[in-house]
């Protein structure tokens, strides 16, 4: 029974960053004020890039590499979101298309229509202490990224709610006049934060073809991003109520895949379908109870124009 | 009117073109020849529009109405898509679920297919229906959650995409809906449908062109008429436009969003029957391609206007089926949903288009008008 609970936990820590990184993504770029569905395509290219580039340049340069990519995509978005007024789930959408159709297309045109060749898989660190303890011990053995997405949403709760820049970030999104009368210029808030969370969603993107697995496979992110926008939702967009979002997501998942995989037999009583559809079920249900207006910023995918203040 | 036509295509053409030639630069610049990327959209364009050069060398009747079969069965699918995202955009909802609502309705048509014994006409008219009820109904539920709980339809679609997907694909198709195996043969996928609910094909066993692409069009038609000649339809763009105003006029707001809804959905659930009846036969293991997604850009590219929308999915059917033939050339054939996806991002940037138009007609001094 420990050996399989540790099994669980094992699988969950293995799983569970890419969509941490790509929710806090998403947490940023919403606080702000801009919606951000275009998650998955960010994180497609990122996780193309990462791959492609470990191939010629040491995997953790690989890792950077496909930051950027998503933080290109990042940028496109905000670009056209910011500068000019375009409809921003428009936007999020043709940038999962292009990304969808560009990432399938150059993996056709440079390798193999299923995947990249294998590249070398980032260091799994073994942590001497941890790993003597059973159950506790399923949290070592995994790559920096798991330990970096235990640490960053900490890290962001703190930035966004007791530093000057979190409060500007916030301001933003909820009352963007007000701020831009405080002398906060909510254009380049805005910037910084699309392109951040471009940046967390390329990383999480390059978590899954690095750390997750040891190569780009043709479908990935495959709607991992919109579920990074469903822990988003469902951690009520707040950083460590994404994480404890995406850390019960990854958990429910490597459930899923432990009792597929040990005791199909319960698989007859309740259908996958119904465990892959509770995620996205759940989250409406949350959102379905909760008080009207709920949690989003109020100025949520409203365009901001200096001119109508 | 002209000049109201030409203002409000003009972003959407400009878009279409400039993706167009930036695909062409990228074919152009993976295959290090401009060559291959001439001959590559050649392929495609005659592979969508009927391979008129080998007609005209007498190749027989087959080499144009293949083509038009793929073409018209990929612009069916689309510009039901589009229309449903495009109505619920009249009301002024973003739909994006109708790539969920298109899997029930999908899953509604493949299951009364089989299990019904109907005569011949009516057999697809009542799976289209059902199709239609069971997208529609699914539609509904964003709009309750957004009128009664304020969820937003952007949330709640895309989790009721994956729930759509998650309880037909992974129980529905693999349980109790699957095919019943004969013999050693493993099936995926659910039970194929009786033949007399397969929709006609028009133009013979050369070419796949069915029913359902009459059915799309008229669809289009229809959507236009009511949406410009009909109280109903009138009241439904007054909520989309100012819901405000129109509640103040006397506009009951809520059965409009929900009549849109309801309507986008079932027109989603169309396209699923589509796919079921006309081409499939059976609902596959797996939809695959992200019919509903697409049906966003076909929307948006056809600037929300029924008759626009049918145009751009007519060119997008084309091209798609055409793109297959680019695989001659080392290209894959997904490669015009890259370009239907820089088309819809270059429509997103609609406002840039505007600027640049705007600043070329200042250039001219007889236009200029007086600023105030």
């Amino acid at each position: 029974m420990l050996e399989v609970l540790e099994a669980l936990l094992f699988l969950a820590f293995d799983y569970a960053p890419a969509l941490v990184f790509a929710s806090l993504g998403a947490v940023l770029s919403e606080r702000a004020g801009v919606v951000n569905v275009g998650v998955e395509g960010m994180m497609r290219a990122g996780a193309f890039a990462a791959a492609v580039g470990a191939l010629v340049v040491p995997t953790p340069l690989g890792v950077v590499l496909g930051m950027l990519a998503g933080a290109c995509l990042g940028a496109v978005h905000a670009y056209l979101c910011i500068r000019w007024r375009s409809e921003q789930v428009v936007s999020g959408m043709a940038i999962n298309l292009v990304a969808l159709a560009a990432g399938t297309f150059l993996l056709e045109a440079l390798f193999a229509p299923t995947g990249t060749p294998p590249i070398a898989q980032l260091e799994r660190w073994s942590l001497p202490l941890l790993k003597e303890v059973p159950i506790v011990r399923a949290a070592s053995g995994h790559s920096a990224l798991t330990y970096l997405a235990l640490a960053l949403p900490l890290a962001f709760h703190l930035a966004l709610w007791r530093t000057a820049f979190g409060l500007r970030v916030r301001a933003a999104g909820e009352k963007p006049a007000a701020a831009e009368t405080l002398g906060v210029s909510v254009s380049g808030v805005r910037y910084a934060c699309v392109v951040g969370a471009g940046l967390l969603a390329g990383l999480g993107g390059a978590t899954l073809s690095t750390s997750t697995l040891d190569r780009f496979e043709h479908h990935m992110p495959a709607g991992l991003g919109f579920m990074a926008v469903a822990a988003m939702v469902f951690g009520r967009w707040t950083p460590l109520g994404a994480f404890a979002a995406s850390a019960f997501f990854s958990l429910g998942n490597a459930l899923r895949i432990g009792v597929a995989s040990s005791a199909p037999a319960v698989l007859q009583v309740v259908p996958q379908g119904f465990l892959l559809a509770l995620p996205y079920a759940l989250t409406l249900l949350v959102l379905g109870l909760q008080r009207r207006r709920g949690a989003a910023p109020a100025a949520l995918g409203v365009p901001y124009d200096p001119e109508t203040r | 009117m002209r000049e109201r036509l030409i203002r409000g295509a003009l972003p959407s053409v400009l878009s279409v073109a400039a993706a167009l030639l930036l695909c062409f630069a990228a074919i152009a610049v993976v295959a290090a020849s401009a060559k291959v990327a001439l001959d590559a959209y050649l392929a495609m364009v005659w592979g969508g529009l009927g391979d008129l050069p080998r007609f005209l060398d007498g190749a027989g009747v087959a080499v144009l109405a293949r083509p038009w079969g793929e073409a018209a069965t990929k612009a069916g699918l689309l510009a039901l898509t589009g229309l449903s995202v495009a109505v619920a955009f009249k009301a002024g909802l973003f739909n994006i679920g109708a790539q969920g609502q298109m899997i029930l309705g999908a899953i509604a048509a493949a299951f009364l297919g089989a299990q019904l014994e109907l005569p011949a006409l009516v057999h697809p008219l009542l799976c289209i229906s059902g199709a239609a009820v069971a997208g529609g109904l699914y539609g509904l539920l964003p709009a309750a959650l957004k009128l009664r709980r304020g969820v937003h339809e952007v949330i709640s679609t895309i989790m009721l995409n994956w729930i759509a997907v998650s309880l037909v694909e992974n129980w529905l198709v693999v349980g109790p809906l699957r095919a019943r195996a004969s013999g050693d043969l493993s099936i995926s996928g659910t039970d194929e449908i009786a033949a007399t609910a397969q929709l006609p094909r028009l133009l013979g066993e050369t070419s796949r062109l069915h029913a359902g692409f009459l059915v799309a069009v008229a669809a289009a038609v229809l959507l236009h008429l009511w949406l410009s000649r009909t109280r109903l339809g009138f009241e439904t763009r007054a909520v989309g436009l100012a819901p405000e105003a129109a509640r103040a006029s006397g506009i009951p707001v809520h059965g409009r969003i929900y009549q849109a809804m309801a309507l986008s959905g079932a027109l989603a659930g169309m396209a699923g029957a589509l796919l079921v009846l006309g081409t499939e036969h059976k609902f596959p293991a797996t939809i695959g391609a992200p019919y509903g997604f697409d049906g966003i850009a076909i929307a948006l590219i056809g600037q929300n206007h029924p008759l626009g929308v049918l145009a751009t999915a007519l060119l997008f059917g084309a091209l798609r089926a055409g793109g297959t033939r680019m695989q001659l050339f080392g290209v894959h054939k997904s490669f015009p949903e890259l370009i239907q996806g820089l088309a819809l991002l270059f429509v997103a940037g609609r406002m840039v288009w505007d600027h640049l138009l705007a600043l070329s007609k200042r250039k001219r001094p007889a236009e200029e008008a007086p600023r105030a």
